[in-house]
């Protein structure tokens, strides 16, 4: 799909300070999110505080992750099987659910717009960028959050090695928001102008050919981190401020070789 | 009784996860929603786990049984009065 997404704003987890609390300043919010979810909620936040200034609202949230919340989920089933289904903690199961990070933004904002959550493995991010693109594209919103998150626990790890994943690539996580506009406010602004889904894995070459790209970003190189939405995060490395000439660059992505996806940049 | 209150405040933080709260910061006699601790109806559902799974004592009427949530203090002694029985 063509489409033309200016990208505002972005924050990943990597750029998150040590104390997370001026962020989350809701210690009640705060006190019952795991990890995980303290880490994607922080990095939205981040993503809009560093906004705070043009005081504009967003017209969307739109969330992905693989996995979900791992962490919550595990204590949940895992209280299943001790408690033999009886006396069952709330907060682990109010907290299990894919689109946790989404409400608790919402929450800590106040914001009732357009609120959903994408969790199809290794394309989540893809979807719902695609989701932000259409929206924008055909004008039911100006401004919106993507973002996407995913964790990694050790028992998934665990499971994920007897299956042999990491003998191909390197285990991972992290979380990556982006702030999405239909029109820039400043120029140049780094603008997604593709989001493609092609049938096999491209080389580089086609990939030059086919998008017109000058450079490639992979998720699936042997040194990526190799998570559901890594993707999400390659993607801020590729807008990152450069200085010199305009350029395109590909995104590519294909999470344990289940379905390549390329997402065209021009920054 | 004092020995009841400070297992119950270790039992809330860990349950509550109130991780920047150590039991001396908590006062026995000082609300637990709404002011004091901020506790809200999540923390109520655990609190009924906290009675139910550490002292056996299973709630079958929940309005009735609100006085005894008021603070750390009632609730040692809804403890203590159950366990008499």
């Amino acid at each position: 799909m063509k489409t033309h997404c200016y990208i505002e704003r972005y924050a990943t987890s990597d750029m998150l300070p040590t104390d997370i609390k001026a962020l989350i300043p809701d210690a009640t919010l705060r006190r019952r999110m795991s990890r995980f979810v303290r880490t994607g909620v922080a990095t939205a936040m981040c993503c809009l505080d560093a906004d705070s200034e043009s005081g504009e609202a967003i017209d969307a949230i739109i969330t992905a992750t693989g996995f979900g919340c791992l962490t919550d989920s595990e204590k949940f089933l895992r209280n299943v099987i001790e408690q033999h289904e009886e006396l069952l903690n709330p907060t682990p199961f109010i907290q299990s659910t894919f689109n946790t990070i989404g409400a608790q933004i919402a929450l800590l904002r106040g914001y009732d717009c357009y609120n959903v959550t994408y969790a199809h493995r290794g394309l989540s991010f893809e979807s719902a960028l695609l989701d932000a693109a259409m929206q924008l594209d055909e004008g039911t919103a100006r401004r919106i959050l993507v973002g996407a998150a995913d964790e990694q626990t050790p028992s998934q790890h665990r499971i994920m090695e007897r299956m042999g994943c990491w003998r191909k690539h390197r285990d991972g996580e992290g979380a990556a928001f982006l702030l999405l506009q239909a029109t820039p406010t400043r120029e140049p602004s780094p603008c997604i102008e593709e989001i493609d889904f092609p049938e096999t894995r491209l080389d580089d070459d086609t990939i030059r050919r086919r998008y017109a790209v000058e450079q490639i970003l992979r998720c699936d190189t042997p040194q990526s981190e190799c998570y559901p939405t890594a993707v999400a995060r390659i993607l801020t490395q590729a807008v990152a401020p450069a200085a010199g000439k305009q350029i395109r660059i590909a995104v590519c992505n294909n999470y344990m070789e289940a379905q390549p996806s390329v997402i065209v940049v021009s920054c | 009784m004092e020995q009841i209150i400070q297992q119950l405040k270790e039992q809330l933080i860990e349950a509550l996860n109130l991780e920047e709260i150590k039991p001396e910061d908590i006062d026995p006699d000082a609300p637990l929603f709404g002011d004091g601790l901020g506790l809200d109806s999540i923390d109520a559902l655990e609190i009924i786990l906290i009675l139910e799974k550490n002292y056996g004592i299973r709630l079958e009427n929940t309005a009735e049984a609100k006085p005894h949530f008021y603070s750390v203090r009632t609730l040692a002694q809804y403890i203590v009065s159950q366990q008499d029985k």
